[in-house]
C-alpha cells in the first residue's frame, strides 16, 4: 500500500533527512525496484561490465587460449599507433561514416518527402518495400549481395550490357570499390527504418504551416528550404546520432560481404578487432580489447572537436547577425 | 494532502486480495515469488551441481554425458553410425554427446568455453590457429596415455614428441594420414569430357595444366569457366601456394630452407608459384567471381557447372556427398598436383597432427580415452576413410574400404607425391614457446597472394621478401624473449642438415640429426 506523505516545511532541508525520505521511498516502494532488477542486472552484466572489463583487458597481454593476461600497462596502446592495419581499418570505418551516414540520412529524407505527400500512390505499399531489408538479417543480406555484386552476378552483367562497364566487375572483391559497395549495401539495407523516422518526424509539422507557406507563395523547393527544412533539424540531429551509431556496429554484413577484404581495403574496426581477438595464430585479446578503447576515444576525441566546431560555427553566425 | 491509502480499481474492494493487502502490495509479494522461482529453476531447485551431477550418472556415466565438439561435417553420419552408437551400446551407462561447427565457430566457442569453464571432455583444436603444445603448456589437456594403450595401437609410429607426445606423455594420436595436401585439381568430368580433355591423365607441366584451362573454358557452354580459385579465404591462398612452391622445389613443409633454418618465402619456387596463379588468371581461364568466394561457396559452384577444376584438398568428394552429392554422381575425377615441369617434385607436409584431445576439465579422462582409442582400429580406420574426408592414418585400408575410386585415387597419388618433412617443435620441444611468443605479420603469404590476384599489388617479390624478413625479425625476437625465460632454444632447431628431399623425415631421422 502506497503512502504519499507531504514533506514537512518547517523541517530544514539536509543530507541526513533526505537520506531518510529516499531510504523510506525504496523501502516503500521496494517492488518497483524489484520490476527493475532485471534491467538492471542485464544492463549491468551485458553493457557496463563488457565495457570496464575491456577497458582492463587493454592493458593485459593475453593470448586468447591463455586464462588470464599479464599486466603490460599502455604497451598494446604503443604497438596500436605503429600498427598500419589499425590506422587501415581506422578510416576506412571513418570513411563509411563519414560517406554512408550523410547517404542514409538524405536519401531516407527524400523517400519519407516523397512518401509523405498526400498525392502519392501506393504509399503503404512503397513503404512496406523500403521497410523490409530493415527485418532481413544484415549476415543473409551480405551472402546475397556477394552473388549479386560479384563478376558474374546481375548488377555487373546489366552494367556491362548498358555500356557502363568494358567487362564485369566484381564490386565486393576489388580494392577500390569493396567498402564503397559495402556502404551502398548498408545504406539500401537501413534506409527503410531512417524513412520511418523522417515520416514520423515530418507528421509532426503542423499542415496549417504548409498552408501559410503555399499562401505566401512559396514554391515546394522553398518551402521545403525555409519551412520544412528548419522545423526537421531537431529531429536531423536526432537522427543523424541514431545512424552514426549504427554506422559503426557494421560487423554481420561486411564480414560476409567481404571480410574485410581482398587486402584489408574494407577492414573496418570492428573486423580488425574480431581478426586480432579470433582468428590469430596466437589471438590477442589484450590488444584487440585496446583496439577497441582506442577508437573509441578517437570517435569521441573527433566527435567533440565536431560539436566544438558547431557551436563555435553558430557563434559566428550569430555574431554576423 | 495528508495520509492515505491509495486503492487503484473501480470496484470497491476490487484490488483487496485480503486485509491491509493492496493491489500493489500484492503484485510485489507476487512478483517476489515469480523471480525467486525463476531463480530456483535457474540453479536447479537448490540442489548442488553433484546431485546434479548424480542425477545423470545413472543413465550417462559418472560425469554425465561425454561432450564431443569437432569440426568434421562429413564424419557426422559416421561417428554416429560407427563410433558412438556401438559404444554407447557396448556401454549402456555411456551416453556421448556431439556437436559439430565450423571451425571458425568452434574457435571462438573453445575460447568462451575455456573462460567460463565449460569445454567438452573431447574437442579438436581446428579454429584456434595455436600451436598443440602451446595449449598443452597453458594446461588445456590431460594425458590419455595412462588410460588406453596408444602406444600398442596400430598407430603408434605415428606418434611424435612435440606434437602429440609431451613431457613422455601421449596427449593425442593421429587418427587421419599426414601425406596429403590442399591443392589436388578436383575435376568435373563431364565438362572435361565436353571439352575433350582427358581427366586420366594429368597435365605432366604448369603449362600443360594452363592449356588444359583453356580447352575447358573454350570447349564448353556460356557460364563454365576453366578454374576455381577462391580468393577471399587467404588461409586457402596460403595454403595452396605453399603446396605449389613446394611442388616447384622449395623444401618443405613451411616455408624453411631445413640447410640453414631460414625462411624462404620470397625464393624463385614461391615467386613461380605465385606466377602459375597469376597466369591463369590472365589467360582468363580462372571463375570471375573466385575473388569473393571461399573454399566452400567454391566447391557449390564447382557442383552447380560454373568450373571444371577446382585444387582442394582430399575431403572434396565427402564434403560434397554430404552437401552436392547429386555432383558426386555426375562425376568427378581428380589429377595429380601440378608441378611447373615434367621432372616431378615432391610435397612435403608435417606428421599428421593430434585431431581430438581431451579437456582438463574433463572428468571422465578413462572413457574418454577409451572412447579414441576405437579411433585407431583398422576396422574404424577402414570406415574412416569410407567417408572421404581426410585419408586415415593407415592408408593402405582404403584399398579395402567402401570408397569412391576417385578417392582412392587421389590416396594413391599422395602416396607418390607427398613426402613427410621435418618440424622444428619435434626435435626441439622450445620451438613451440617461441612460435607462441611470435605475433603475426600482416600482410602474410596468403594475404600477398590475394593482394596480387585482386590488383592490390604487383610487385610479388618486393611483397614476400618484406613479409620474410618481418618473419626472421619477429622470430628473432621471439627467440631472445623465450630464451631470456631460460628455454634452451636457438636458430640451429630450424636446421634439418640430415634431410633428404626423397624420403620421409621419421623418428630415425629425427634420432640421427
Amino acid at each position: 500500500m502506497a503512502t504519499i506523505q507531504q514533506p514537512s516545511r518547517t523541517t530544514p532541508p539536509g543530507p541526513l533527512p533526505q537520506r531518510r525520505g529516499r531510504l523510506r521511498r525504496i523501502r516503500q516502494d521496494w517492488w518497483i525496484y524489484l520490476f527493475l532488477l532485471p534491467t538492471i542486472l542485464g544492463y549491468g552484466a551485458y553493457t557496463v561490465y563488457p565495457l570496464v572489463a575491456s577497458w582492463w583487458y587493454a592493458f593485459l597481454d593475453w593470448p586468447g587460449f591463455a586464462a588470464t593476461g599479464t599486466f603490460v600497462g599502455i604497451e598494446n596502446f604503443e604497438r596500436l599507433l605503429e600498427d598500419d592495419l589499425f590506422w587501415n581499418a581506422f578510416w576506412n570505418s571513418i570513411v563509411f561514416l563519414v560517406v554512408a551516414v550523410p547517404l542514409r540520412v538524405g536519401l531516407a529524407l527524400a523517400l519519407a518527402l516523397v512518401l509523405n505527400r498526400a498525392k502519392t500512390p501506393f504509399k503503404g505499399f512503397f513503404r512496406t518495400l523500403f521497410f523490409l531489408p530493415v527485418v532481413t538479417t544484415g549476415a543473409i543480406i551480405g551472402i546475397v549481395f556477394t552473388l549479386l555484386l560479384d563478376a558474374g552476378g546481375p548488377v555487373s552483367l546489366a552494367m556491362v550490357k548498358s555500356g557502363l562497364l568494358d567487362s564485369p566487375a566484381n564490386f565486393v572483391a576489388d580494392p577500390d570499390t569493396s567498402l564503397y559497395a559495402g556502404i551502398a549495401v548498408w545504406v539500401w539495407k537501413w534506409l527503410g527504418i531512417t524513412m520511418i523516422y523522417w515520416l514520423a518526424a515530418l507528421q509532426t509539422i503542423p499542415r496549417d504551416v504548409h498552408e501559410a507557406a503555399m499562401i505566401d507563395g512559396a514554391g515546394g523547393w522553398r518551402e521545403f528550404r525555409h519551412v520544412t527544412l528548419p522545423l526537421l533539424v531537431p529531429f536531423l540531429v536526432i537522427i543523424t546520432l541514431i545512424d552514426t551509431v549504427a554506422a559503426l556496429n557494421v560487423f554481420d554484413l561486411m564480414q560476409t560481404l567481404t571480410g574485410g577484404g581482398p587486402s584489408f581495403s574494407s577492414e573496418v574496426i570492428e573486423i580488425f578487432i574480431f581478426r586480432t581477438a579470433f582468428q590469430a595464430t596466437v589471438p590477442e585479446l589484450g590488444y584487440a580489447s585496446a583496439a577497441a578503447v582506442l577508437f573509441g576515444l578517437l570517435t569521441m576525441a573527433i566527435a567533440v572537436v565536431q560539436a566544438l566546431g558547431f557551436r563555435w560555427a553558430r557563434r559566428q553566425m550569430g555574431g554576423a547577425r | 494532502m495528508g495520509q492515505h491509502h491509495r486503492i487503484l480499481g473501480t470496484r470497491h474492494g476490487a484490488a483487496r486480495v485480503g486485509r491491509d493487502i493492496s493491489r500493489r502490495r500484492f503484485i510485489g509479494g507476487s512478483s517476489a515469488g515469480v523471480l525467486a522461482a525463476v531463480l530456483a529453476s535457474c540453479t536447479g531447485g537448490g540442489q548442488s551441481s553433484e546431485e546434479n551431477a548424480a542425477a545423470g550418472g545413472e543413465s550417462s556415466g559418472p560425469g554425465g554425458p561425454l561432450q564431443w565438439w569437432d569440426q568434421f561435417r562429413p564424419l557426422t553420419e559416421m561417428f554416429e553410425r560407427d563410433l558412438f552408437g556401438p559404444y554407447m551400446e557396448e556401454h549402456p551407462d555411456v551416453t556421448i554427446e556431439r556437436r559439430q561447427m565450423d571451425a571458425p565457430d568452434l574457435g571462438q566457442a573453445l575460447q568462451v568455453g575455456r573462460r567460463s569453464s565449460q569445454l567438452p571432455d573431447v574437442h579438436s583444436v581446428a579454429g584456434l590457429g595455436s600451436s598443440p603444445a602451446a595449449l598443452v603448456s597453458e594446461g588445456w589437456f590431460q594425458p590419455i596415455g595412462s588410460h588406453a594403450d596408444f602406444e600398442g595401437s596400430p598407430v603408434a609410429d605415428q606418434i611424435f614428441d612435440g606434437i602429440h607426445r609431451f613431457d613422455g606423455e601421449i596427449y593425442s594420436f593421429a587418427p587421419f594420414s599426414g601425406r596429403r595436401h590442399e591443392a589436388a585439381p578436383w575435376l568435373n568430368t563431364e565438362l572435361l569430357a565436353e571439352a575433350d580433355v582427358d581427366p586420366e591423365q594429368s597435365p605432366a607441366t604448369w603449362d600443360d595444366f594452363r592449356a588444359a584451362a583453356r580447352r575447358v573454358q573454350d570447349g564448353t557452354g556460356d557460364g563454365v569457366h576453366g578454374v576455381l580459385i577462391p580468393t577471399q579465404d587467404p588461409i586457402y591462398l596460403d595454403a595452396l601456394v605453399h603446396r605449389l612452391a613446394t611442388a616447384a622445389g622449395a623444401p618443405g613443409p613451411g616455408a624453411i630452407d631445413w640447410a640453414t633454418g631460414d625462411y624462404i618465402h620470397d625464393s624463385q619456387p614461391y615467386l613461380d608459384a605465385v606466377e602459375f596463379l597469376v597466369s591463369l588468371q590472365a589467360d582468363g581461364v580462372v571463375h570471375p567471381a573466385s575473388a569473393s568466394m571461399g573454399p566452400r561457396d567454391a566447391r557449390a559452384r564447382w557442383a552447380a557447372g560454373e568450373a571444371a577444376i577446382y585444387p582442394w584438398g582430399p575431403w572434396f568428394i565427402g564434403g560434397l556427398l554430404v552437401e552436392e552429392p547429386e555432383a558426386v554422381e555426375r562425376g568427378v575425377g581428380v589429377w595429380h598436383v601440378p608441378t611447373p615441369e615434367t621432372t616431378r617434385n615432391f610435397v612435403y607436409s608435417s606428421p599428421a597432427p593430434g585431431v581430438f584431445w581431451v579437456s582438463s576439465e574433463s572428468d571422465q579422462p578413462e572413457l574418454a580415452a577409451d572412447l579414441l582409442l576405437q579411433m585407431t582400429t583398422r576396422e574404424f580406420q577402414a570406415k574412416l576413410a569410407a567417408a572421404m574426408d581426410q585419408p586415415p592414418a593407415l592408408l593402405d585400408v582404403v584399398a579395402e574400404a567402401d570408397v569412391h575410386p576417385t578417392y582412392a585415387q587421389n590416396v594413391s597419388f599422395f602416396e607418390e607425391d607427398v613426402r613427410i618433412g621435418p618440424v622444428p617443435e619435434v626435435a626441439t620441444p622450445g620451438v613451440w614457446r617461441v612460435l607462441a611468443e611470435m605475433r603475426d605479420i600482416h600482410p602474410n603469404l596468403g594475404e600477398i597472394v590475394q593482394a596480387v590476384l585482386t590488383g592490390s599489388t604487383d610487385d610479388v617479390a618486393g611483397d614476400l621478401r618484406r613479409y620474410k624478413d618481418e618473419l626472421s625479425a619477429e622470430r628473432e625476437r621471439a627467440l631472445e624473449v623465450v630464451q631470456g625465460e631460460g628455454v634452451e632454444v636457438d636458430l640451429d632447431a630450424w636446421v634439418f642438415s640430415n634431410w633428404d628431399p626423397a624420403t620421409d623425415y621419421d623418428q630415425q631421422a629425427y634420432a640421427e640429426r
